[in-house]
C-alpha cells in the first residue's frame, strides 16, 4: 500500500514536471494561433478565442521561409556529416593511438571550449572575408566542422571500448582506419549519434554567425528569419511563434527519432542537460 | 589530475597570450581607406521589419530607377546589436556597406575607428549638398542630435527615424476616474493617478523602465541631463523625476514591467490602466491594439513642469555613411539626401508612424489629410519643435544602463529617490571622466 503511494505520487510528481516543461512549447504552439492583440495579452490564456489559420499564411509571405528552411537543411547536415567524421577520426587517434604530444595536443582542443564564442567573431570573420567567403555557403559551413566538444565526447566513448578488440581485429590484419569504420564506430553508436544530433542543432540554431557572415536572402537561414517578426517598436508575437512552431518541427522529430541513442549517450559521457 | 589541471591551465594561458601577442596594433595597419563589402552595389544595413521594411526597399528602388550607377541595396541585418556587432566585426576585415543605421552610441565607436565620413563638407557643398533654405527646412534637434561633441562637433550621421516621447491615454479609464482632459503639469499627473487608483482600484501608469524616457522627464521639468561631461541627475530637477517615480511606485499607483516588453501598451489598450509613457512611433502599434477605436484614447505632450515652456525628448536611428570608395560615398549620400526629402520624408512618415523631420512637411497635402482623420495624429509632430536630443558623449551608453538600474532600484524600493540620484550621478560622472 506505502509502495503503491509512493508510486502514485512520484508519478504525479513526474507529471507536473512533464506539464511544467511543456507549457512553454504548448504555449507557443497556440499563441501560433491568435491575433497579435490575443497573443500580447497579459493574462495567461492558453486557447485562442479565435483560430486565426491564416497567421501561417503570413508567416510565410513575411520573409521567403522556403529560401530559409533549404539552406538551413544544407548547411545543417554538411556541417553534422563533417563533424562526425572529424570527431571519430580525432577522438579515435586521441584514444587510441600513441604519438608524442598526444595528451599536450588534446588539452590544446579542450583549451578552445574555454574560449567564448564572442572572442573569436571578429577574427573569425576577418578570416572569411580574406578568403572571399563572404555571402557563402562555405562561410556557413566550414568553420563549424571540427569542434572541441564533439572530439571530446568520440574520445570518451572510444577509451571505453576493451583493447582486445584492437588486438583481435590487427590479428586478422584490419588496419586503424579500418576498425574504425567497421569495429569501432558501430559500437559507439549512441555517442556518434549525441555528436551527429549536437552537430545538428547547433547548426540549425544558430543565429548570430550566419547574421554576420551572410546579407544576400538567399543566403540566410531560418534563425535570422525569425528575426524579421521582432521590430523596433514591437514584436508580432502571434507570428514569431508561427514561425518558430513551424522552425522546431525537424528538431523536434528529429530528437524523438533519435531519443534512445541520445539519452545512453549523453549520459555515458557525463553531459547534464 | 592536479598536474593535469595546471597543463590545461598553462596551456590556456599560452593560447591567451599568443593571441594578445599575435594581435596587430590597429592603429599601425588600418589602411587608410575601408573597401565596400560589395563592390557592385551601396549596401545599407537596416533594422526595419515588416512594412516598414517593404517601404523603405520600395523607396530605394525608385531611387535606384532615377539614376544610374551603382543601386542602394537594403540589407536587413537583425536589430541594433546585430548591427552594431556586424559593423564592429567589419571595421577590423576593412569591407564595410555604404551606410548603417544605428544610434549615436553606436555611430561614436564607429567614428574612433576611422571609419565613419563627417557629413558637413558634403551637406553644404554648393554641388553635392543641400542649399541652405532647405538645411533650415530641418528641425534643427534632428539635425544637432547628429553632431558629436566628442569628435570637434562634426555632423557623423544624419537623421533616419524621428520621434518623440509622448504621453499615451486611455478615455475609458480617464471617464471611470471622473477625469475630463489629461493631465498637463506632473502635479496634475499623479493627482490624476491617485484618483484613478481611488476611484476604479486600478494601476495608472505602468512603467517600462527606459532612459530615454528618465531623459524627457527631466526635460520636461526643465532640467538638463549633462553639462559638458558632468551629469546632472542631482540637479532639483532630476530629483524630482525620481522622487515622483518613489511617489508613484510607494502608493501603488504605477507598477514595472518586464523589460523589452510592451505590456504597458497592451494594459492600455485593456483599459487596466490610464497612461503610458512612449515614443510617439508607438502610435501605430496601438492603433492595432486598441482595434481602431479611436474614441477611447488620445496622445499629447509629455506633462510639464512648465506647459507654456515644453520639453520632450527626440528618439530615433540616424543613418552614418562609411568611409569606403568616393562612389559608394557619393551614392550613398545621394541616398541619405533623397531619403530625406521634403516628400519622401512624408511618405516614410506615414507609412511607418515615424515623424516627418522637415517643417515643411507641415505644408504637404497627404500629411494634412493624415492630420485631418485623427485629433491626436499632429501630436507627435507638434512636439519636435520642443523636444531635445540626448547626449551623444562617448560613455553615454553604459550611463544608460547605470539611469535604468537607478529607476529600477526606486520602482522597487531598494533605494530611496535621492539616494539613487546621488549614486547615479556619482556612478555616471565616473563613467564619462574615464573616456
Amino acid at each position: 500500500m506505502k509502495r503503491i503511494g509512493a508510486k502514485t505520487a512520484l508519478a504525479i510528481a513526474l507529471a507536473l514536471g512533464g506539464a511544467v516543461t511543456m507549457f512553454p512549447f504548448a504555449w507557443m504552439v497556440l499563441t501560433a494561433f491568435k491575433t497579435n492583440t490575443e497573443a500580447m495579452s497579459p493574462t495567461i490564456s492558453l486557447f485562442p478565442a479565435q483560430w486565426q489559420w491564416h497567421n501561417f499564411a503570413d508567416t510565410f509571405r513575411a520573409a521567403p521561409f522556403g529560401v530559409y528552411f533549404f539552406n538551413s537543411f544544407v548547411v545543417a547536415v554538411i556541417v553534422t556529416v563533417a563533424v562526425m567524421l572529424t570527431s571519430l577520426m580525432a577522438g579515435y587517434a586521441f584514444a587510441r593511438l600513441e604519438f608524442p604530444g598526444r595528451r599536450v595536443l588534446f588539452a590544446m582542443f579542450l583549451a578552445t571550449m574555454m574560449v567564448p564564442f564572442e572572442i573569436a567573431l571578429i577574427p573569425n570573420f576577418v578570416l572569411i572575408r580574406s578568403l572571399g567567403w563572404y555571402n557563402t555557403y562555405a562561410a556557413l559551413i566550414v568553420p563549424w566542422c571540427a569542434n572541441a566538444f564533439s572530439i571530446f565526447l568520440a574520445r570518451q566513448a572510444f577509451m571505453r571500448l576493451p583493447s582486445d578488440y584492437f588486438d583481435a581485429a590487427r590479428v586478422d590484419g584490419c588496419g586503424h582506419l579500418r576498425f574504425l569504420a567497421w569495429v569501432a564506430a558501430p559500437l559507439v553508436k549512441p555517442a556518434v549519434v549525441t555528436v551527429a544530433l549536437f552537430a545538428f542543432l547547433g547548426s540549425y540554431n544558430s543565429l548570430i554567425w550566419p547574421l554576420v557572415v551572410t546579407s544576400e536572402e538567399n543566403m540566410r537561414v531560418v534563425q535570422v528569419g525569425l528575426t524579421v517578426f521582432s521590430g523596433a517598436e514591437g514584436v508580432e508575437i502571434n507570428l514569431l511563434m508561427c514561425a518558430s512552431t513551424i522552425v522546431i518541427l525537424p528538431t523536434v522529430a528529429l530528437y524523438f527519432a533519435a531519443q534512445r541513442n541520445f539519452l545512453e549517450g549523453a549520459l555515458g559521457s557525463g553531459i547534464k542537460g | 589530475m592536479s598536474r593535469c589541471i595546471l597543463m590545461y591551465l598553462t596551456i590556456a594561458g599560452l593560447l591567451g597570450w599568443a593571441g594578445c601577442a599575435a594581435a596587430p596594433d590597429p592603429e599601425q595597419t588600418r589602411p587608410r581607406k575601408f573597401k565596400p563589402i560589395d563592390a557592385t552595389a551601396a549596401t545599407f544595413w537596416d533594422r526595419q521589419t515588416t512594412e516598414s521594411a517593404d517601404l523603405l526597399r520600395e523607396l530605394a528602388a525608385e531611387f535606384n530607377a532615377q539614376r544610374q550607377g551603382l543601386p542602394i541595396k537594403v540589407e536587413h541585418i537583425g536589430g541594433y546589436s546585430d548591427i552594431y556587432r556586424k559593423v564592429a566585426a567589419s571595421i577590423q576585415a576593412r569591407a564595410l556597406p555604404s551606410m548603417a543605421v544605428g544610434y549615436e552610441s553606436m555611430t561614436s565607436e564607429y567614428v574612433r575607428s576611422g571609419a565613419v565620413v563627417a557629413l558637413d563638407n558634403l551637406l553644404t557643398d554648393p554641388e553635392a549638398g543641400l542649399p541652405l533654405k532647405e538645411i533650415e527646412d530641418f528641425f534643427p534637434v534632428v539635425l544637432d542630435t547628429n553632431r558629436y561633441p566628442d569628435f570637434d562637433n562634426k555632423m557623423y550621421s544624419f537623421p533616419f527615424c524621428k520621434s518623440v516621447l509622448m504621453l499615451y491615454f486611455n478615455k475609458r479609464v480617464l471617464a471611470d476616474a471622473g477625469i475630463d482632459e489629461p493631465p498637463r503639469t506632473w502635479e496634475q499627473f499623479l493627482e490624476q493617478c491617485r484618483k484613478v487608483k481611488a476611484k476604479t482600484g486600478k494601476f495608472a501608469y505602468p512603467v517600462s523602465v527606459d532612459c530615454s524616457t528618465v531623459d524627457g522627464m527631466i526635460y520636461s521639468m526643465g532640467g538638463d541631463v549633462v553639462s559638458g561631461r558632468e551629469t546632472r541627475f542631482d540637479s532639483p530637477e532630476a530629483r524630482r523625476v525620481f522622487e515622483l517615480l518613489e511617489t508613484l511606485a510607494k502608493e501603488k499607483l504605477a507598477y514595472q514591467i518586464p523589460p523589452g516588453s510592451y505590456d504597458d501598451e497592451v494594459a492600455l489598450a485593456q483599459d487596466q490602466v490610464a497612461f503610458v509613457l512612449r515614443s510617439s512611433s508607438g502610435r501605430t502599434a496601438l492603433e492595432r491594439l486598441m482595434g481602431n477605436r479611436r474614441d477611447k484614447w488620445g496622445m499629447t505632450t509629455i506633462p510639464q513642469a512648465d506647459p507654456a515652456n515644453p520639453r520632450t525628448v527626440l528618439y530615433g536611428p540616424n543613418i552614418c555613411i562609411f568611409d569606403t570608395t568616393p562612389e559608394q560615398k557619393r551614392i550613398a549620400w545621394e541616398f541619405v539626401k533623397f531619403f530625406t526629402s521634403p516628400e519622401v520624408s512624408v511618405r516614410w512618415a506615414l507609412g511607418t508612424g515615424y515623424l516627418p523631420i522637415r517643417k515643411s512637411a507641415a505644408e504637404d497635402p497627404a500629411l494634412q489629410a493624415f492630420w485631418a482623420q485623427w485629433e491626436y495624429n499632429r501630436a507627435g509632430f507638434d512636439c519636435l519643435a520642443f523636444a531635445r536630443t540626448e547626449p551623444n558623449l562617448a560613455g553615454w551608453q553604459e550611463v544608460r544602463g547605470l539611469v535604468e538600474n537607478a529607476e529600477t532600484a526606486i520602482l522597487s524600493g531598494i533605494q530611496s529617490a535621492q539616494d539613487a540620484a546621488t549614486d547615479l550621478t556619482r556612478a555616471a560622472d565616473a563613467v564619462l571622466a574615464r573616456q
